[in-house]
């Protein structure tokens, strides 16, 4: 066994660092030890999110099952389907429901079946108080009847969460809870938090903020056209970030550009 | 043979009702078609029904895990059912293991109902236990008692066989039950429609059927408001034959949750109205992987219990091409149309607002958090003419004229907006879905 280094200096570390791995893959202890900086352990049943570059990041590549996943936004509805319906379709195709618990707006099957759902395997739950909401959430999830659960819980507390995470443990079903992004602040006791929101350019930004394993370093660029609209989009309108004339800044209810001499001149 | 006895509690002078009696061996019928009702007691002939039960120690667990909460007072298991009831009187469970005679030659004489007539005599003779009568010489008690008791002691014995009538599950079920007091609340009628139910659910097995609705009333007590009415009632749905009684129980509780009870009730009756032949899965001899906890049909059936039927819904896709009929949406137990509309090639929001929002505008565009950047469209839908709506009272027509715009927020994504023409040259814009 190399000792470890006593002092600070960079080099020393990261050689003894590589001998180490170097130790461990010689001996065959790779499958049983697990370094620090690596992702998260391979035991863990994942079910693939359909996005390649995801994947390689997410701990097992994949949504984990037996566990609730967050998925923080800016704003509900906004870029919830996009992320995880190509999660969706191995599911739905192994004949696995998709419940759906208290989206903020009401989900229109026909732009959800260009995304692969489908009538048959699709169910609303109109939950509106956050009780109720937590309610069916956790029965949904002790029955491990469904296919995948996504519940939006914009007012959940961490104790909350912590029991739905408790009981998910005996759930096969992938769980997503959709939270705003301020929850980021708040303790959870999911073991995977994703934050997502929508780019100009077709795209989504997705930035892993906890995770069983090292810290995300950057957020992920994901290529994603929802509903339908690959088919009618032209060349031009690929890049809508180019139509975009940029915002003048502005105060409210008054253009800026009046006030700015003024403030120069003062 | 094995026999079980199921003895309710009774005192001295006073014996089960035959309510309780009946709606006991109601329950005991699904265990074997062999119940009979014996000197205020169930028997119950088991032998055949172990394996199908997964053996003695199983199902004797079971049935005294279940009789309890049916007011049963002792449980005792035996060779013949005078025997079973003999132990069940002397408090032994156990008639099973050693010889018959060992076991009930110590149990008091009383436990033999054939003996009470002649308790006094048979006391200043000396005898005490069933033993001290049969040390008696026979000839003796044939001649100087009358002949049942001889017949009773042999078939307790097991030295001559018995004869019984077989309880038969009637067409119907309906059974009633006293509450032991007034009950104030709603929630607390499940202590006594949990014993009903259970009753209800042996008779669904002994029939080989499943119930799809129950009835469960309630009759208020004598002591009520003038108001109050006679009682209430209360009806569960299930989406489909089922004769567990957990879930009708949790089904039940959602439902009883939400009564509020006009006076306090005494009384209770269920009746199983819908009943349907109900077949049984086979049983794996693997333990199955698939299926751990309870089938979403009902869980989703308890949720809507909770939270009302029309809020648990799935979609039932309509050929329309306005935003609004496109999808309809039914309560999840209903049968969906077996024919499934085509779908639209044509790209859709997969989020929609319930009614369209109108937007504010700067100059000649639409804002909705930002200035809108309209990408592509418009898309025009035009219809609806033929549609008469009635929103209380006052008809309309559903026609719409749009034209839809895929619009880019640089704060909420892509969404769906529309441009509709309003009187005169002016036009407005409404946000309508959201491609999230």
């Amino acid at each position: 066994m190399p000792t470890l280094p006593n002092t600070a200096q960079d080099d020393a570390a990261g050689r003894n660092a590589a001998s180490l791995r170097a130790l461990v893959q010689s001996s065959g202890l790779s499958q049983v030890v697990w370094c620090g900086n690596e992702l998260g352990s391979q035991s863990v049943e994942t079910v693939s999110s359909g996005w390649t570059e995801l994947d390689k990041e997410l701990p097992g590549s994949g949504w984990p099952r037996r566990s609730v996943t967050e998925v923080l936004t800016a704003q509900p509805s906004v870029v919830e389907w996009r992320l995880l319906a190509p999660g969706l379709g191995p599911i739905i195709e192994a004949g696995g429901q998709i419940v759906v618990i208290g989206p903020p707006r009401n989900p229109h099957l026909p732009g959800l079946t260009h995304m692969g759902l489908n009538d048959r395997q699709l169910v609303w739950i109109k939950a509106d108080v956050p009780s109720e909401r937590l309610w069916t959430t956790e029965q949904l999830i002790k029955s491990n009847s469904a296919g995948a659960i996504i519940a939006w819980l914009p007012k959940a507390r961490p104790d909350q969460l912590r029991r739905l995470q408790v009981c998910s443990q005996g759930c096969e079903a992938p769980v997503f809870l959709c939270r705003p992004e301020v929850a980021q602040h708040e303790s959870s006791a999911a073991p995977l938090r994703v934050q997502a929101s929508a780019g100009l350019d077709w795209e989504l930004n997705v930035q892993i903020l906890k995770r069983r394993g090292p810290q995300q370093g950057h957020s992920l660029v994901l290529a994603s056209v929802p509903g339908g609209l690959a088919s009618v989009l032209t060349p031009r309108l690929r890049r809508p970030s180019s139509l975009i004339t940029p915002e003048v800044p502005h105060v409210v209810g008054r253009p800026a550009t009046a006030f700015r001499p003024a403030h120069v001149a003062a | 043979m094995l026999w079980v006895a199921l003895l309710l509690p009774s005192g001295p002078h006073t014996s089960p009702l035959d309510d309780q009696l009946r709606g006991l061996s109601m329950y005991a019928l699904q265990y074997s078609p062999r119940t009979a009702i014996v000197e205020n007691a169930v028997v119950v002939e088991l032998e055949a029904s172990i394996r199908l039960f997964g053996g003695k120690r199983t199902l004797r667990d079971r049935i005294v895990a279940e009789v309890h909460a049916l007011g049963v007072e002792q449980v005792a298991w035996s060779s013949t059912s005078l025997a079973a009831l003999a132990c069940a009187r002397g408090g032994h469970e156990n008639g099973i293991k050693g010889a018959l005679t060992t076991l009930l030659d110590p149990l008091p004489m009383e436990t033999l109902a054939a003996v009470k007539p002649h308790l006094t005599t048979l006391t200043q003779l000396g005898c005490r236990t069933l033993g001290d009568i049969r040390a008696l010489p026979r000839g003796g008690i044939s001649r100087r008692f009358d002949k049942q008791l001889l017949t009773a002691l042999d078939q307790a014995y097991g030295l001559r066989p018995e004869a019984h009538n077989w309880v038969e599950a009637p067409e119907v079920f309906k059974a009633r039950l006293e509450l032991m007091s007034r009950v104030d609340s709603a929630p607390a009628l499940l202590f006594g429609a949990r014993r009903l139910l259970l009753q209800m659910c042996g008779w669904l097995a002994a029939r080989n059927a499943g119930t799809t609705s129950f009835c469960l009333r309630w009759v208020h007590d004598a002591m009520r408001a003038r108001d109050a009415g006679d009682g209430g009632e209360l009806t569960v749905r299930t989406a489909e034959p089922m004769r567990d009684v957990e879930h009708l129980c949790r089904l039940l509780a959602e439902h009883l949750a939400k009564v509020e009870l006009a006076a306090p009730a005494g009384d209770l009756e269920l009746e199983a109205l819908d009943v349907h032949p109900l077949e049984e899965l086979s049983r794996s001899l693997l333990p199955d992987p698939v299926q751990a906890g309870e089938s979403l049909t009902l869980v989703l059936e308890r949720v809507a219990a909770r939270l009302g039927a029309e809020k648990v819904v799935r979609p039932v896709v309509v050929e329309d091409h306005r935003l609004e009929w496109m999808a309809q949406w039914q309560p999840a137990p209903e049968p969906l149309p077996r024919k499934r509309a085509r779908s639209s090639r044509f790209p859709q929001p997969s989020f929609i607002l319930s009614e369209p929002l109108r937007l504010s505008m700067r100059g000649d565009k639409p804002m909705y958090q930002g200035v809108l950047q309209l990408l592509a469209g418009p898309h025009r839908v035009e219809g609806g003419w033929w549609q008469r709506l009635d929103n209380g009272g006052e008809e309309y027509t559903g026609n719409v004229a749009r034209d839809y715009w895929v619009a880019q927020s640089p704060h909420c994504g892509v969404l769906w907006v529309f441009q509709q023409r309003l009187a005169g040259d002016q036009t407005a814009w409404y946000l309508h879905g959201a491609f999230a």
